[in-house]
């Protein structure tokens, strides 16, 4: 029987500068949190396998500087996404305003097939701290306002909700990537019986010469 | 020769040739030689280039996007093709000669496929002369052993196989065009097959020998390698699954710049994101004594 074909998912994490990008994502895929800020130059990625309903996937998860000084390395990463992870800092109203600008860039520079229904998951990072600035309710509705994003308040500190919030990126991820699949204007060939598809692309194996 | 393909005829392409030249780098006198391909792009007075290696069904243009985009950023970038060597040890014996000619002391080297299993094979040569040269590795669609390949027993006749059956042997290789539905990929596909064209009998003949004749890495041979990155596609090339799995067991630190598609030559095919995958491979060493670029790092 022919296997399921692998999957890739890219996601990337978008945010002010020092909201808890590479933090979430660094406990995330390494179980790891420092109280060190570093800024993130440019952007990069980690990568994690998962399992999504019974289906091992691949997640590229990507970090993106979060001033703009240091976004140096042109819109290439913002291709072929397929979920897109919105982060602010409870504690700062300015990241949370923020939202609105980051959720745009991402809509312009990846400019998917379906704006309207592309997955967008929105976090609230630093639950941890006492001096919260937004309330979930403002943040709720907030998302509720565009078309009912997906919401979790994290800290990446204290692995609150991370796994959590990751497990619905995963799965609304692998949502879009099928629906990308689906509307491929040319679909995979029909193959008629398991075996011929290994013949056809392994051409190493079984030259005719 | 008159080329078609629309990797050929675009302006990225012509602008490459108009404004790097090729160098024609012949280190030996017996006239057999002749000689590696060079073009060498970018800050001259970095000390630890990037080198490109091709693969089997590859020829120093094939890297013209990467030189130019990353020269471009203040990367020395070299494509470097290889005259006919008929063994690892060989080829690893030219290159090391190629470098001392060019007065490089150390490298990052970028491997595409039969180039990234050279490149591997040239860090455990230069480990065991005692001369570690290779800071870093970005192997592409590459592999560590050549037992994967059926040929293993017909490769010691190749040298004496017309031109004609050997590019069909490396063709087979290449999924046909029809598979994809890319016009990138469709175009990569087509540039290479009209560069192996222009490959002599002995080119086609000694790179499909160091391909198939067995041999492996052994990734305990490799001092001074600082960093690997693993570079391979989710969509159909020569190489399947069982060969990635391989490779990434070899390298468990390394960092994995999958790409959801892009065929056997992503650097051509999708070269914006192979380019973004090198720059972040390369510039942890921004500032440093190993820095390709002459950069200087941003700080806060």
């Amino acid at each position: 029987m022919a296997t399921r074909k692998k999957v890739l998912l890219k996601v990337i994490i978008l945010g002010d500068s020092s909201v808890g990008k590479t933090s979430l994502m660094n406990q995330y895929v390494n179980k790891k949190f420092t109280n060190q800020y570093k800024a993130t130059i440019g952007a990069d990625f980690l990568t994690k396998e998962v399992m999504v309903d019974d289906r091992i996937v691949t997640m590229q998860i990507w970090d993106t500087a979060g001033q703009e000084r240091f976004q140096s390395l042109g819109v290439a990463f913002y291709r072929g996404a397929d979920c897109c992870v919105l982060v602010f800092d409870v504690t700062s109203p300015g990241s949370f305003k923020s939202l609105d600008g980051w959720r745009d860039e991402f809509l312009i520079q990846a400019s998917p097939s379906d704006p309207d229904h592309f997955p967008f998951v929105v976090l609230g990072n630093k639950v941890d701290l006492d001096n919260r600035a937004v309330s979930t309710k403002r943040a709720q509705q907030w998302c509720q306002s565009k078309n009912g994003l997906p919401y979790f308040e994290t800290s990446a500190k204290e692995a609150v909700n991370v796994e959590q919030a990751f497990k619905t990126i995963a799965r609304n991820a692998l949502a879009q990537e099928s629906d990308v699949e689906l509307y491929n204007e040319f679909p995979d060939q029909i193959k008629l019986d398991g075996g011929s598809s290994d013949n056809r692309s392994s051409g190493g194996d079984n030259c005719a010469c | 020769m008159s080329f078609s393909s629309q990797i050929f005829r675009s302006p990225e392409y012509t602008s490459f040739r108009c404004n790097v030249p090729l160098k024609q780098i012949i280190l030996d006198d017996t006239g057999a030689n002749k000689g590696w391909r060079v073009y060498d792009t970018g800050p001259r007075s970095v000390e630890t280039p990037l080198v490109f290696l091709h693969a089997v069904s590859g020829r120093a243009e094939v890297f013209f996007k990467q030189l130019l985009t990353l020269s471009s950023k203040g990367y020395r970038v070299i494509s470097a093709e290889n005259p006919p060597y008929w063994s690892v040890t060989e080829w690893c014996e030219g290159f090391m000669q190629l470098l001392d000619h060019m007065d490089i002391k150390q490298v990052h080297l970028f491997g595409a496929s039969l180039g990234g299993f050279l490149a591997q094979k040239f860090v455990e040569f230069s480990t065991i002369v005692h001369q570690p040269r290779v800071v870093s590795l970005f192997l592409c669609n590459s592999f560590t052993d050549t037992s994967i390949f059926k040929y293993k027993d017909a490769a010691v006749l190749f040298w004496i196989l017309p031109a004609m059956v050997l590019r069909k042997m490396v063709l087979s290789n290449l999924s046909s065009r029809e598979t994809f539905y890319d016009t990138q990929i469709m175009d990569s596909i087509d540039f290479i097959v009209e560069l192996i064209e222009s490959l002599s009998q002995a080119d086609l003949a000694s790179r499909l020998t160091m391909n198939c004749l067995n041999s492996r890495v052994n990734t305990s041979l490799m001092r001074g390698l600082k960093s690997v990155t693993l570079m391979d596609v989710f969509d159909d090339y020569a190489l399947g699954s069982p060969i990635k799995e391989k490779i990434y067991q070899e390298y468990p630190d390394a960092k994995l710049a999958q790409l959801k598609s892009g065929g056997n030559f992503p650097y051509l095919s999708r070269s914006d994101e192979v380019n973004l995958h090198l720059q972040i491979h390369l510039r942890k060493y921004d500032g440093t004594p190993f820095s390709a670029s002459d950069n200087i790092p941003i700080t806060e």
